[in-house]
């Protein structure tokens, strides 16, 4: 259920609802917006009547959402969510770029891309330190040195850093290093993990499952938020079907339903969301014109020689040239590029 | 197997070629619209090299294996993508060729005002089906040859050109009399005997993709038309059937840019069953055409409330309208016109 506030009702109003759902043996969630207050109440097994909160003083409206996701749904908080990842917008009008390799490789290699990348117009460094490879025998990332590796191109590009989380473990030492939590298509259902980011501060890209329909995908990010942690970004990045000549299909249908759906900014993976280095501008390309808040893409200064995904990352170039065909659509679709 | 003349190469040096590969019990199929002559060569060819047969003749530019499975449809076999020229409406190449109109034909005024209302907008296709293949069998089945003349009135009356969809052999005659475009909708896309005769017609196809068709499937069925002479294909991007029931069905536009690069064949999405749901057709429909898309099809009902079927993803003229706005800004974007 969602109680909504008058446009001018004081803090104390706010207070006695909350009081009140507290005593009732729910949880409250109050939701500043731009016009009001809201608060969302969850934990209710059913049987709550509306009209308990209805007659309190400040409160315009009490209604029962009807998706199963509460929280994240637009029912609840109407206005588009912008994380404010340390100055930079993830979400809002503004386009958020993120670029990078798939695994920091080297001191050389993170740097050279990362300066490339912020050359060309992205504001977020993308990545991976822990690596969840498909096959134990592959690479599985630098761990801590492969943080520290993050943190110095930040320092020295100002760009903010997006890296994957893997485990509960190392949640602490990530979150350290890390300006935005990645969480892994694998690990889109690992509801211990989920959890644990909801009880931190930090803006979370949680990745869809290849096998997650968006209601599943949008459960997960209500686990999050559910715990305090707003700050939650989805990005699509291709499902599982029966078609082999692309690694996934990126789902853009997805783009449209979840900006009705949900007010949590929508980001695209076009890398893994075809597989192919190619293709990766054309849907990057579909992407923001299906209305995405944002893009990440797999960049490496020499793919060729990259430890992993150097089929679909793209040279520094060829991001430079997408970047010049994204701004293009973005204009056309009224969005700017940061 | 192909063979591809020098520029300058004689008729008389063609001929031969031609002559040499009916020698070999194998079949000549010359590539129209290709800046230099290609000839494909169709048959058993396994164990033959193509050098060693061709390379030393007169005129000859080069002879080579066809890497794909499908060979008369990839850009290997030739490199200028396709344009079909439909009555002087060209579907392919630069312009997006945007087609329009219900779902399926119901009455004289229907699709008259649904005709008219799509041409005002931008559209140079009118879509109508006259022959509907509805998944219950106690569903609106459509007004038959009554709708295909329908349809040929509000061609009369708009300059639109017809796009419908054959569904058999037996019917085929009666709906390529009407149409400027046959339709094979997705349900069919591997009825081979209907393939093989549309491919035996001199009309244009707009070939829809199955809906658990893999690309190179799609691309084999596509070979199949054109290996029997009618090189007027295009390819209709529909959605698959995937695990996601939020939608009616997932949009690959992966596809687009996957088969601009494997054929030469124009590539058209639909958007009203590629996410079934009505507000988001604008923004899948300007996705597809950023992703490269060389035409959309659009279903628009004069009343969608109203409509004997797909009304939950018809748009009103007045939708349409503001979706022509946007997909024009957005082919504007990337360099392209919007209808010709």
């Amino acid at each position: 259920m969602l109680v909504v506030m008058k446009p001018h009702a004081s803090e104390g109003e706010v207070a006695s609802v909350v009081e009140r759902i507290r005593s009732l043996g729910l949880t409250a969630h109050p939701i500043p917006g731009a016009q009001r207050v809201a608060i969302g109440i969850t934990g209710n097994k059913g049987g709550l009547e509306p009209e308990i909160f209805e007659t309190m003083p400040g409160v315009q409206d009490a209604i029962r959402v009807s998706q199963p996701f509460k929280l994240v749904s637009r029912e609840v908080k109407e206005e588009d969510t912008v994380i404010d990842v340390g100055g930079v917008p993830l979400g809002g009008n503004t386009l958020a770029i993120m670029a990078g390799p798939c695994s920091v490789e080297s001191r050389e290699q993170v740097l050279e891309a990362a300066h490339a990348v912020r050359a060309a117009g992205a504001r977020f460094l993308r990545g991976g330190a822990y690596k969840p490879r498909t096959s134990p025998y592959e690479f599985q990332g630098l761990a801590e040195e492969g943080l520290e590796l993050l943190a110095l191109a930040r320092e020295e590009t100002g760009l903010k850093v997006v890296t994957e989380v893997m485990d509960v473990e190392t949640l602490p030492m990530v979150s350290e290093y890390a300006d935005v939590l990645q969480i892994g298509a694998r690990n889109m259902q690992n509801t211990s993990l989920l959890k644990q980011l909801g009880e931190i501060r930090k803006p979370v890209l949680l990745k869809r499952g290849p096998s997650a329909t968006i209601k599943e995908w949008l459960m997960a990010a209500e686990y999050i938020v559910s715990r305090g942690n707003y700050q939650v970004a989805l990005c699509e990045r291709g499902i599982r079907t029966f078609e082999t000549m692309t690694r996934n299909t990126l789902d853009l249908n997805a783009v449209p339903v979840l900006k009705a759906l949900t007010h949590l900014p929508v980001v695209v993976d076009p890398s893994h969301g075809i597989g192919l280095r190619a293709h990766v501008a054309a849907m990057a390309r579909a992407g923001i014109a299906a209305g995405a808040d944002g893009l990440i893409i797999e960049v490496h200064p020499h793919p060729e020689k990259a430890l992993s995904d150097g089929q679909q990352s793209l040279t520094p170039r060829e991001f430079e040239e997408l970047m010049r065909q994204v701004r293009v659509i973005a204009g056309a679709v009224g969005r700017a590029i940061a | 197997m192909f063979v591809a003349m020098k520029p300058h190469a004689s008729a008389a040096e063609f001929q031969a070629v031609l002559e040499k590969i009916r020698s070999l019990g194998l079949t000549p199929q010359p590539i129209t619209g290709t800046e230099r002559k290609v000839v494909a060569v169709i048959g058993h060819v396994t164990g033959l090299d193509p050098d060693d047969l061709f390379g030393s003749m007169p005129g000859v530019a080069e002879a080579l294996r066809v890497s794909q499975p499908f060979k008369l449809v990839s850009r290997e076999v030739k490199e200028e993508d396709t344009v079909i020229d439909v009555g002087g409406v060209l579907l392919g190449g630069k312009a997006i060729a945007v087609m329009a109109g219900p779902c399926s034909v119901e009455s004289k005024d229907q699709i008259l005002e649904a005709a008219h209302a799509v041409k005002a907008a931008g559209a140079t296709f009118l879509r109508g089906g006259a022959f509907k293949p509805r998944t219950s069998p106690y569903e609106f089945q459509g007004l038959r040859e009554e709708g295909l003349k329908l349809l040929a009135l509000a061609r009369e009356a708009t300059g639109l050109k017809v796009v419908t969809e054959v569904k058999d052999t037996e019917t085929l005659e009666m709906v390529a009399e009407y149409a400027d475009v046959l339709q094979i909708g997705a349900r069919n896309m591997q009825n081979y005997s209907l393939l093989e005769k549309v491919g035996a017609v001199d009309k244009p196809i707009l070939l829809k993709r199955g809906l658990s068709a893999t690309l190179k499937e799609w691309l084999m069925a596509a070979e199949y038309i054109v290996s029997k002479g009618n090189f007027q294909v295009a390819l209709c991007e529909r959605g698959i059937r995937t695990f996601e029931t939020m939608t009616r069905n997932t949009l690959d536009i992966n596809a687009v840019p996957v088969l601009k690069a494997l054929t030469h064949l124009p590539v058209v999405v639909d958007p009203s069953h590629g996410i079934g749901l009505r507000p988001h057709v604008p923004a899948i429909a300007r996705a597809g055409v950023a992703a490269g898309a060389d035409g959309l099809i659009i279903e628009v009902h004069p009343h969608p409330e109203k409509a004997l079927s797909d009304g939950h993803q018809s748009l009103t003229p007045g939708e349409f309208e503001e979706l022509m706005r946007q997909v024009r800004v957005i082919a504007g974007a990337i360099g392209r016109p919007v209808g010709a």
